[in-house]
């Protein structure tokens, strides 16, 4: 009795919760008919973002990858005063609310900031750029990639790591040979996340980089741009993001590379014992 | 041993306390002062409501009146929330098409036209590019920042740049921002090199800008309306406040805060 009440209520909370993250995401599709969509997916505004946001996004997620691994797998390989700490900084732009991701972001490399008149002295300038754009991608997807190949690495059984070693390979050849196979999934899924993250940032662009038809307008920013004009092309740009992330995540899931969710879902299930 | 710390630590409390007391009192007889003045400067404080206001409207509307919630944004903005049934309760915009289109589809009631405004051009106080002019932003490099066309503060800029001849120069548009407020925070950074918003935001940062003056001849009619949200479930406060800004106080207020009178 009382456990067919649990299980009721179990399932009750369930049925709120799948309810409630779905209905948002149907209601953008029973807003706007297929045929719309894809009639709107030639208006220059969505193909302009698109391309903006792809080209952001690609070149951010290339420095991710560039600098983020040999981070990652410094802090997962060494123990050294300070470890902890500097793992935390990382994850912090990870936590940090976007708006102040872009207040940093413009302190650090605006022309009044820290970097300002040095970047100035170059010829450079950064603000109202895709630098811009590519940059505040970069610091809040960053993190979201550095801790997942952190985690990676550290589960690379070391014995691999030891026998690459005495069986006369180098540490270059036994990390592009034994530690990256062995650690690509995590590697692969960490990216994955920073990439979804990155294809969505708003807050710290549109105060970093300003907003642009076809320089810096960003899909995220052009709903925010359309929403005054036109609803249905903000329908459509959402609607798009969502088939983006969702194949994102459901080509992640068929790689099965979802290591974790597969190893619990089959104890937690047990658990509950309601079948 | 123990009781004279003791002892010191409370004499120490109470004269502690009795400074934060005199404080106290101090802060309340000059909350009570300002509360004061506040009831001299609106007499009948409404609450309850939520007004919907152009952002050039922050700073001078909760001096009129700090009763209502208010949400100050670009009135683009606001019009598209209340389209989406956004719970306002008073719409008041930086022109007069957005409340008169939002009539036209029964979302709000009568507009009425509540002051006006005037298009500048303004520069960081630095002036990194050398802006002295509107005609000066014809050079090419200069990063010029202006609110998107959707927004009210953004066709009157259109409207301006062409009136002199000078549409080119949008080439030199780095960023369209989504409210009047927005443009100005990005040239008061020294982030752009110019931007055109009210001369009431220039007014809201001084020394953080310079203030280069659209001639005469080129100033858009810049007219503010205001209605009342046909949704509202308070409809008799709304247009109490919507008063309070068309009374003889309000009107002062705004022209303290360096608003235009309404057109006779």
């Amino acid at each position: 009795m009382r456990r067919a009440a649990l299980a009721l209520v179990y399932f009750a909370a369930s049925a709120v919760a799948l309810a409630f993250l779905l209905l948002p995401i149907v209601a953008i599709f029973v807003h706007v008919s297929p045929g719309r969509l894809v009639g709107q997916l030639s208006n220059p505004v969505v193909t302009d973002a698109l391309l903006v946001s792809f080209k952001t996004t690609l070149i951010a997620q290339a420095l991710v990858l560039g600098f983020g691994t040999p981070t990652a797998y410094l802090l997962a390989s060494r123990r050294f005063p300070g470890r902890a700490l500097c793992i935390t900084l990382v994850e912090l732009p990870m936590v940090l609310p976007p708006a102040v991701a872009g207040i940093g972001l413009l302190a650090a490399f605006g022309r009044a900031g820290l970097l300002g008149s040095t970047l100035r002295a170059a010829g450079v300038e950064i603000p109202f750029t895709q630098t811009a754009v590519t940059l505040a991608v970069a610091f809040v997807a960053s993190p979201l990639y550095i801790r997942q190949a952190i985690a990676a690495f550290e589960a690379v059984d070391p014995n691999f790591v030891a026998a690459s070693r005495t069986l006369g390979a180098g540490p270059a050849r036994t990390f592009f040979r034994v530690v990256l196979p062995l650690a690509r999934g995590g590697l692969v899924a960490g990216e994955a996340l920073a990439f979804a993250r990155g294809l969505g940032e708003f807050g710290a662009t549109i105060m970093f980089a300003g907003s642009l038809q076809n320089v810096t307008q960003t899909l995220p920013l052009a709903i925010y741009a359309e929403f005054e004009v036109d609803f249905d092309v903000t329908l459509a740009i959402s609607a798009l993001l969502v088939l983006i992330s969702a194949a994102l995540l459901i080509s992640l899931k068929l790689t099965s590379l979802w290591r974790p969710s597969e190893q619990t879902s089959p104890s937690r299930f047990g658990l509950l014992s309601w079948s | 041993m123990k009781g004279a710390p003791l002892q010191l630590t409370s004499a120490h409390r109470a004269r502690g306390g009795l400074a934060l007391l005199s404080a106290i009192v101090v802060s309340l007889s000059a909350v009570a002062g300002a509360a004061a003045g506040a009831a001299e400067h609106a007499s009948r404080a409404v609450s309850g409501i939520t007004v919907f206001a152009a952002a050039s409207l922050t700073d001078v509307f909760p001096r009129i009146d700090p009763g209502p919630r208010f949400s100050f944004a670009g009135s683009n903005t606001l019009a598209a929330q209340i389209t989406q049934g956004a719970p306002a309760d008073v719409f008041a915009s930086a022109n007069t098409t957005l409340p008169a289109q939002l009539y036209a589809k029964g979302l709000v009631g009568k507009p009425v036209v509540f002051t006006r405004n005037r298009l500048v051009l303004v520069v960081p106080s630095s002036n990194p590019a050398g802006v002295h002019s509107v005609y000066d932003l014809r050079r090419a490099g200069i990063k010029l920042v202006v609110a998107s066309p959707a927004v009210p503060v953004g066709a009157y800029t259109v409207q301006v740049l062409k009136q002199m001849g000078l549409s080119s120069v949008l080439a030199n548009v780095v960023s369209r921002e989504s409210d009047v407020r927005s443009v100005l925070a990005k040239v008061a950074l020294g982030e752009a090199d110019a931007g055109f918003v009210y001369s009431t935001d220039a007014k809201t940062v001084p020394g953080k800008v310079i203030v280069v003056k659209v001639p005469a001849w080129a100033q858009p009619k810049v007219t503010y309306s205001m209605a009342v949200v046909s949704a509202s479930n308070n409809k008799t406060t709304a247009q109490r406040f919507v008063n309070e800004v068309l009374s003889k106080a309000g009107q002062k207020t705004m022209l303290d805060y360096g608003f235009l009178p309404i057109p006779k």
